[in-house]
This record gives C-alpha cells, sequence and structure tokens, in this order.
C-alpha cells in the first residue's frame, strides 16, 4: 500500500517538474489537466493527490509558490521550477531513462540470453 | 541538505499550521472552480459541473491528510496532541494533579536545596573564580596524618620544585584589628603571595590588585585589597576608597583596589574582608619570624595543574621536594611529606565535614522522593485502571501500543515537569535562605549556594526520572491491554493487584526509612535543646580576645590573662569570671591530645587521647563543673606550684580504670603535668555525646595567645556585661577589640544552626510523607474495593457481617504493608546503627515509628473497607 503511494508519488513529482519546466509557472489545476492529457488515467479521479506531491516538491526547494490571478480572475497559487529543480529534473530525468533502458532490456530479453 | 531543508520547512510549517490550512483550503476551492468552469463550457449543467468537477478532484479528507502528513512533523505535532490531551485530562482531575504536583515539587525542591549545596562545595569552592573546583591543595603532612601548612621558605621552594603545578598560591589567614586605638574592630583577612589575584584570575572591581614586586621583600610596601563588601559597608562604594589609608593592626594600610563582588577568599566557607602582601606579615603581626623560619607553618598553598600534567606527577614532585626539605632542614621538615588535595577535601574549614553530612541528607530526601515516585506511580496506577476503557477504545480504534505509551507518558511527564518547576521554584527559595547564615563561631562563614544551570538541570532531571519511575507501572500495564478484555466491564486481573500492593509496599517502606530517619534527626535536635550539659550556661557571657596581632611570648601572655582577669572579678555585677582556650558545644569542636598517663599500660598501638582545653583557676566554680576530688589549679600568680592538670571521670575510668588519680604525671608533648583533681564528666562537642575523657590544662602553665572569656553574673542580665567587659580589654591595650560577643545560650544556638536546617526540613517532610502515604493506600484499596462492589454485596447478601467484611479487606492489604514496613525497618536499623547513631539504639524511635505507620496504614485501609460494608447488596448486584 504504501509502496504503492511512493511510486506514484516519485513519477507525480517527476511528471509535475517537467510539465512546469516545459510549460512554466502554472496553478495546481493547470498542471493537473497537462498531465491528464499526457498520462490519461493516472490523475483522471484523483486530481488531489497532486496537492501532497506539489508541497513536497516546495518543502525540498524544487519548486517555488506564489499567489496570481488565474485564467477566470480567481486567485489561485503559481507554481514555477526553481534553479534547484532544474538540476534535480535533469538528474531524475537522467537516472528515469537509465532505469527505463535496464528495464527495458530486461523485458526484452530471451531465455537464451539470460542462461 | 534536501532532508534538512525539508525538516526545517516542516518545523515552521508545524507552528503556521492555521495558515497554511487556509491556503490548501483556497486552493482545492480554486481548483475546483477552474474544473467547473470546464465542465460548464464542455456543455454540463451548472450542478453537474460542479458534481463532476469535485469527484474529479477525489476525497477531500484523504488528501488533506496526506497533506498534513507531509506539511509537518508528524512526530512533534502528536507529541503537542498529546501534551494538549495531558493538559485536559490534569485538568479533568484537579485534586489529584495538585497532591501529585504538590508532592514531587516539595520531593524535588528539598533535593535540589541540598544538592546546590553539595555542588556548590564540589564545583564551585571559591565564589567568583571560575574553574575553582580545579584547584589543588598543596599540603604539607606529618607522620600522624595532620596537616601542619607549609612555610613561607618552603613555599618559595615548591614553586621552582613541583612544576607540575602553575602559579602556587600562598595564604595565610590573620585576624586583624582594624580601626584607630580604642575603636579597633576584629576583622578577617588573608596574607598572600603577590601572584595571588593572577593565579585566581580575578579583575578588580575598582583600583588595582597587589603586584608580584609588592610581596618580595618584607614591609617595604603597605597596600591592601579590601572586599566588595567591605568597600561597600565601610566607604559606601565611593571609588575614592582607592588611595585611602586603613589602620591594620597598627599599621597604615593603603587601598589599592577592590576584590570583585562574591570573592571571598581562598579559604570558603570563610568570608574575608582584607587581603595584603605576605611580605607584611613581620609589620603587622608584631614582628612574626613567619617569612625567615622554617618551622612557623603559617601558610596554605594552593596550585593548578599545568596543561598536559597529571595529578600523579604533581604528587611526585612534591614527594620528592618535601624529602629533600627533610634532609636539608631536619629541624623544620624532618618526618613531614606532601600530599595534593582536592579542593574541597580542605583540611582548614568545615567541607569535608559537610560534605558526608550532606551526603547523608541528599541520600535521605532522594528515598523520600522515591516515595513519592511510588505513591504516585500508585494513584497513576489506581486511576489508569478506571481510565481502561477509554484505552481500550483508543486500540480498538487502531491506536499504536507507542501512541498509547506517549499518551501516558507525556501526561505523567507533564504532571513530573509541573512538579520539577515548582520544585525549583522552591530550591530557589531554600538557596537563599541558606545564604543567610549568621556568623558561625568565631569566624565570618558565608556560603553561596543558588540555582545555577546545574542545579537547575538536576531539578529537571530529577522530574524526568521521577516521570519515567511513575509512568512505568502504568505504561507497561495499558501497553498489555487487551482491547476486547477492557471493554468488558469490571474485569480485574490479579496480576494488577499484585502490581499495586507491591508497589505499595515499596513505597510504605521506603516512607519506614525516611520516617525512622527524620525522627532520630529530630530526637537528636530536640534532645539537644533538653539535654543536661552538666554544666550551667545559663547567666553567663562569651567574648573572646586575640593577642596575635601583638606577638607576645609566653611570658606577657600570662600577665595579660591573669591583669584581665582580676579586673573582670572587680566588676560589680560579676560573680565569677575565667578565661579557657575552647568553649564547650563549639561547631569547630575541641581539640584532643595525645598523651601519655603514668600508670597505664597500652595493650594496643596508637596513642591515647583526651579532649585538651587549657583554663584559668575559677573555670569550674564559673561553669558549675563540681571538683569530685582534688583541688581548683593554683593562682596565676603562683610561680611554686608544679605545672598542674585536672582531668574527668571518664579519663579516670577509661585510661587508670578508676584507680586513684591525684598525683599520678601526665607527660605531652608541652611537658609533664601532675594530676590534682578530677571534675565531674560534662559535654564537649555535642549534645547526646557518649562519654570524653578530657584533660584541663592551666593558663599558669599553658598560656595561650587568644582567649575566650567567660563571665558569670549575679544579676542574671549577662548582656549587661558587654560594654563593661569591653572597657576592661580597652584599658589594658587600646588596639584589642574584644569580639565574638555572644551568651553561651546564643553560643549553643548557634552550635545547632548547621543542625537546625535540616531539622525544619524533617519537620515538614515527615508529616508530608505520612500523609502521602496514607493517600496512596487509600486510593489503593479504595480502587480495589469499588472492583469488588459486586463480590462484596453477594457476600453480605449471603450473610456475612460487615466486620467480617472490613477486617477480611485490611488483612488482605496490611499484608503487604507490613512487608514493606518490616523491610524498611531493618533497613533503616542497619543504616542507623551503622551510620548515624553508631551503636545507640534510639528504641522510641524504632518502636513508634512503625506504630504510627501502621496505623495511619490501617485507618488509609479502614475508611474505605467500612463504606464497602455499608452498601446496600441489592444496590451493589445490580452495580453496573
Amino acid at each position: 500500500m504504501k509502496q504503492k503511494t511512493d511510486v506514484l508519488q516519485g513519477t507525480l513529482a517527476l511528471m509535475v517538474l517537467k510539465t512546469l519546466d516545459v510549460l512554466g509557472p502554472l496553478h495546481g489545476y493547470g498542471i493537473a489537466r497537462r498531465i491528464e492529457q499526457i498520462s490519461g488515467d493516472l490523475l483522471a479521479v484523483n486530481q488531489g493527490t497532486l496537492y501532497p506531491v506539489l508541497l513536497k516538491l516546495e518543502q525540498e526547494g524544487a519548486i517555488a509558490s506564489e499567489w496570481g490571478a488565474s485564467e477566470n480572475n480567481r486567485r489561485a497559487r503559481f507554481y514555477r521550477l526553481t534553479k534547484e529543480g532544474r538540476k534535480q529534473l535533469q538528474a531524475e530525468t537522467k537516472d528515469w531513462e537509465q532505469t527505463a533502458a535496464i528495464i527495458g532490456r530486461f523485458f526484452d530479453a530471451k531465455a537464451e540470453d539470460l542462461s | 541538505m534536501k532532508s534538512l531543508r525539508r525538516f526545517l520547512n516542516r518545523l515552521y510549517n508545524s507552528a503556521a499550521r492555521r495558515e497554511q490550512e487556509e491556503r490548501l483550503r483556497e486552493e482545492i476551492v480554486g481548483h475546483i472552480a477552474l474544473q467547473t468552469d470546464e465542465n460548464l463550457r464542455a456543455g454540463l449543467s451548472p450542478v453537474e459541473a460542479r458534481r463532476q468537477a469535485m469527484l474529479k478532484f477525489g476525497g477531500v479528507e484523504a488528501m488533506k491528510q496526506d497533506y498534513r502528513a507531509e506539511r509537518g512533523l508528524l512526530l512533534i505535532e502528536n507529541l503537542l496532541g498529546d501534551l494538549r490531551n495531558a493538559g485536559r485530562t490534569i485538568r479533568r482531575m484537579p485534586g489529584l494533579a495538585a497532591v501529585i504536583i504538590v508532592s514531587l515539587a516539595i520531593g524535588i525542591g528539598v533535593n535540589t536545596t541540598v544538592f546546590s549545596w553539595i555542588q556548590m562545595i564540589l564545583f564551585e569552592p571559591m565564589p567568583a573564580v571560575s574553574g575553582a573546583a580545579s584547584f589543588l591543595l598543596v599540603e604539607p603532612r606529618t607522620e600522624s596524618g595532620g596537616y601542619p601548612g607549609a612555610s613561607w621558605l618552603e613555599y618559595r621552594d615548591l614553586q621552582t620544585r613541583v612544576p607540575a603545578l602553575r602559579d602556587i598560591v600562598a595564604s595565610q589567614m590573620v585576624p586583624f584589628n582594624v580601626g584607630e586605638p580604642g575603636r579597633t574592630e576584629r576583622t578577617h583577612g588573608q596574607l598572600v603571595s603577590g601572584n595571588y589575584f593572577s593565579a585566581l584570575g580575578l579583575r578588580p572591581a575598582i583600583g588595582r590588585f597587589i603586584r608580584p614586586e609588592e610581596a618580595e621583600r618584607p614591609g617595604t610596601e603597605p597596600v591592601v585589597v579590601i572586599s566588595y563588601d567591605y568597600w561597600q559597608t565601610r566607604f559606601r562604594g565611593a571609588p575614592e576608597a582607592v588611595g585611602q589609608k586603613v589602620r591594620v593592626n597598627e599599621r597604615d594600610l593603603i587601598v589599592i583596589g577592590v576584590a570583585p563582588r562574591d570573592f571571598q577568599g581562598t579559604m570558603v566557607p570563610l568570608k574575608f574582608a582584607l587581603w595584603a602582601p605576605a611580605t607584611m606579615a613581620p609589620a603587622l603581626l608584631g614582628g612574626t619570624r613567619d617569612l625567615e623560619d622554617r618551622s612557623s607553618r603559617a601558610f596554605s598553598l594552593i596550585g593548578m595543574l599545568k596543561p598536559g600534567a597529571t595529578r600523579e606527577e604533581a604528587q611526585a614532585e612534591l614527594s620528592t621536594a618535601m624529602a629533600q626539605f627533610a634532609r636539608d632542614y631536619p629541624d623544620a621538615s624532618a618526618g613531614i611529606g606532601g600530599e595534593i588535595l582536592s579542593f574541597w577535601k580542605g583540611p582548614r574549614g568545615p567541607q569535608r565535614l559537610l560534605i558526608s553530612g550532606l551526603a547523608i541528607l541528599q541520600g535521605v530526601m532522594l528515598l523520600l522522593l522515591l516515595a513519592v515516585c511510588g505513591n504516585t506511580a500508585n494513584l497513576m496506577l489506581a486511576r489508569g485502571s478506571t481510565r481502561q476503557r477509554e484505552m481500550a477504545v483508543r486500540v480498538a480504534l487502531g491506536a499504536g501500543r507507542w501512541r498509547i505509551v506517549s499518551l501516558v507518558l507525556s501526561e505523567n511527564m507533564l504532571l513530573a515537569l509541573l512538579g520539577a518547576s515548582l520544585g525549583a521554584a522552591i530550591a530557589v527559595w531554600g538557596t537563599t535562605a541558606l545564604r543567610v547564615a549568621p556568623m558561625i563561631g568565631a569566624f565570618p562563614i558565608l556560603f553561596q549556594t543558588r540555582v545555577d544551570e546545574l542545579t537547575l538541570a538536576f531539578a529537571i532531571l530529577l522530574g524526568v526520572a521521577c516521570g519515567l519511575i511513575f509512568s512505568a507501572a502504568p505504561a507497561l500495564h495499558l501497553v498489555r491491554l487487551d482491547p476486547q478484555e477492557g471493554l468488558r466491564s469490571g474485569s480485574n486481573t490479579p496480576a494488577r493487584n499484585r502490581a499495586r500492593k507491591v508497589l505499595m509496599g515499596v513505597e510504605v517502606g521506603l516512607a519506614m526509612v525516611v520516617l525512622i530517619a527524620a525522627a532520630l534527626f529530630l530526637q537528636s535536635f530536640r534532645s539537644a535543646r533538653q539535654t543536661d550539659p552538666r554544666f550551667q550556661p545559663e547567666g553567663v557571657l562569651l567574648a573572646a580576645y586575640d593577642l596575635s596581632g601583638r606577638n607576645p611570648d609566653e611570658a606577657s601572655e600570662r600577665e595579660f590573662a591573669t591583669r584581665l582577669l582580676e579586673r573582670l572579678r572587680s566588676l560589680p555585677d560579676v560573680e565569677a569570671a575565667a578565661i579557657a582556650t575552647n568553649v564547650p558545644l563549639d561547631l569547630h569542636g575541641i581539640p584532643a591530645r595525645s598523651f601519655t598517663v603514668q600508670g597505664r599500660v597500652r595493650t594496643e598501638a596508637g596513642q591515647d587521647r583526651a579532649i585538651s582545653t587549657t583554663v584559668t583557676p575559677g573555670y569550674f566554680k564559673m561553669m558549675a563543673i563540681p571538683l569530685l576530688e582534688g583541688n581548683d589549679f593554683v593562682e596565676m600568680r603562683d610561680k611554686s606550684a608544679p605545672a598542674q592538670a585536672i582531668v574527668n571521670e571518664e579519663f579516670v575510668r577509661r585510661y587508670l580504670n578508676g584507680a586513684d588519680a591525684i598525683g599520678r604525671r601526665i607527660q605531652t608533648r608541652a611537658g609533664s603535668f601532675a594530676i590534682i583533681g578530677v571534675a565531674r564528666n560534662s559535654v564537649y562537642d555535642a549534645f547526646g555525646e557518649p562519654a570524653q575523657p578530657a584533660v584541663y590544662f592551666s593558663y599558669r602553665d599553658l598560656p595561650a595567645i587568644q582567649g575566650e572569656i567567660h563571665l558569670r553574673t549575679h544579676s542574671g542580665n549577662e548582656t549587661a556585661l558587654t560594654s563593661e567587659a569591653r572597657a576592661v580589654l580597652r584599658d589594658l591595650d587600646p588596639i584589642l577589640p574584644l569580639y565574638d560577643v555572644r551568651t553561651f545560650s546564643q553560643h549553643i544556638d548557634r552550635n545547632l544552626y548547621l543542625r537546625r536546617i535540616p531539622a525544619r526540613m524533617f519537620v515538614v517532610l515527615g508529616p508530608l510523607l505520612l500523609g502521602l502515604a496514607a493517600i496512596g493506600i487509600y486510593a489503593v484499596v479504595s480502587y480495589a474495593v469499588a472492583r469488588r462492589t459486586r463480590e462484596i454485596g453477594v457476600r453480605l447478601a449471603f450473610g456475612a457481617t460487615s466486620g467480617r467484611v472490613v477486617l477480611q479487606i485490611i488483612r488482605e492489604n496490611l499484608g503487604a504493608i507490613t512487608w514493606g514496613t518490616g523491610i524498611g525497618w531493618v533497613l533503616a536499623f542497619v543504616i542507623s546503627v551503622h551510620a548515624i547513631t553508631k551503636g545507640v539504639v534510639n528504641l522510641p524511635v524504632f518502636v513508634g515509628v512503625p506504630a504510627i505507620l501502621l496505623g495511619v496504614a490501617t485507618l488509609a485501609c479502614w475508611i474505605p473497607a467500612r463504606r464497602a460494608s455499608r452498601i446496600d447488596p441489592m444496590a451493589a448486584l445490580r452495580h453496573e
């Protein structure tokens, strides 16, 4: 149970960082929409799970936030990537790519390759 | 780094909790509004648009939980929650909480007060000197174990011969007569080496200190440093004090500086007012040869280890140096070695004596605190059982065992720390009371006890320890709690009953030890007031004179005493007058002398010793001590009679097997004396002491440099004699002050001063402890009885008489109590026989205290038992 959340949180965090990297400052809803568009199911039901992740990233210093006005002229909290966040994103992207490549190779491997 | 920042953020968030909640709420509202707008644009009805948006957002409360867990520190927040909860719980039981907090506060308060005293002696032995505890005493030591002090020349040599110590400092305590002739006042000061103030690391309040070169050549620099108090009282703290002259022992000394505020010298707890260069000794002490004579051992030396040097090195170097002196100067130094001592073990001053007394006191007080803890544990256990259901519900709802423990712990800790804070406040009051010590004996004494960081830490540590101790039982019990069992009503496992009974026994046992100690103490204190000292202190005025400043020889000492006595006897209101070197019941005790007596053959090794005091003829009549055999000493001016001695009954019994004493000879280091009389035993050092052998010598044979004048009045108003006595002394010598004037009763009171402090503590603590024990027993028994209401009801319904029920309940509980009392009694007995009264058993205490304790315990059992036996069987059967 716990582990699953951790994995989800880890992935979500990376997605948040990437989203902010690509699109610049966004409010929570904007981030949720973007992730939804790209990942489909992951946030379709529980958009709320995003907020603990945002808080964690902010506490780690990867993102910063401030109040601003949203499209419909409401007060909204806008998150942006910090310098540290950018560094973290680069490092984690690299890690992720490496992991993905290794896992990919494992899944591609056939029985005779492992003998 | 990342985790640190996250931690700090979380810490901050924990504090700014409300603001954060608000922010999240606003974000959620904003989020849902945006999604609703989006849905509206997609063509949904407003209601449906909002519903879909909320569905999509997911469970708000679950998310908030996650958010909170992420935001703050769960541990700290839980703790704060626990504390809030504890606060609420405590508010719900004000009576119980008050009993616990106040009893803990008193226990911790007295312990902290005693500790502040010990810590002052051990860790801060010299007020205003930082790191004073690391000073070591450099003491020449005779073969028989005495510490005669060091001579000035020895000091100069040791400075270079003991390289392991840096800055050895020499000081000599001297009584000064300060002021113009006829108006002199006795003040105590120290003659010090030139490095005295610099080695102690002191800075003058104003002016400067003695320079090293000012203590090089004798008599060249008539300068003096005064204490802060002296500056304040005599110069009203005026800066012009520096440069003024003070007349000391008929010499003008120039004030060059003022010592820092709390500094009282290097022979704590003595409090000095003046410091002059040691080289002024001949000028100030009537041409004494202290500075040239190696056998004049007037100085105390202290020093500090050099960095990297060890105490063993210093000891080895000192031993080598002293052995060398013994070879080079056999007249003065033969048989004298050296010893490095910790500061608090100083042979001059009461530290050593005090420490052992204080250690016993602290031990007793800690036992008392332990008993308080036992009592608290019992109360909490009894109460914890009534909360069993609450705890069971918590466990059933998923609270972890450790959450339950931390809940109980936080409640108890809160109680303990409240007790500790109140205790610290009591200690502040107690230590301040200690500071206001009067002059004790002829010397000004000041204990600068105070509550500092270390003492506060001690109080808190005690609080935490108490909290842990009395949490242990209830916490352990609750951890093992089975929620199902707990939710069922009226369950009561025997194991817990046993735990409570054991605790009750332990508590009563501890109370027993402390109460016996308290009773013994009070008894000895009270008997001190009532015991017949076997002389008559009523109507006697005491006063002291000291010829030290005059450096007189024997003949002039004898002459002075003779003339003084003649003048005093001629005063109209004086019935009898005498002079003696010592006054009985002095805080400092009367010295004992070793001797050999004709007709006595020692069977074991060692030397015979007896209390030894020198008195003038007429002393025994004045004190109303009858001479059982023989006569009083011959008159002072008699030059024909040989040297005389008078011994007491105990001396005759112990050393002469009761044989005829008159005419035998006593040999001491001072010479040979013929026994001419036997005096009745009287009290010498303390009330209630076993009879001590004593020898009296005559001022005629052994004149002394100082003397205690004893005057008995006709009228009974002894204080009225003060001014006349002063006038007599002034006539004889205008610069000699009469000092330490007091009535004999005041003298005895002073002697009891140090005993009065613990006596007062015990007067308060004894009844308190008894009350606590009663409350503890009462709580346990009434709880046990309440649990058994139904059983009792059944028995009553079947025809048991209420008397039988009461008896049975008392019998069940008294078992544990009797065990505790018995063990405590044996413990107290062993301790008292070995440590306190040394073999003398105080029967009334050892019978009375257990009787009272058992009586109170029985009463505490009887009240709830009686109540239980009166219940209506029908009501009891319907119980729950």
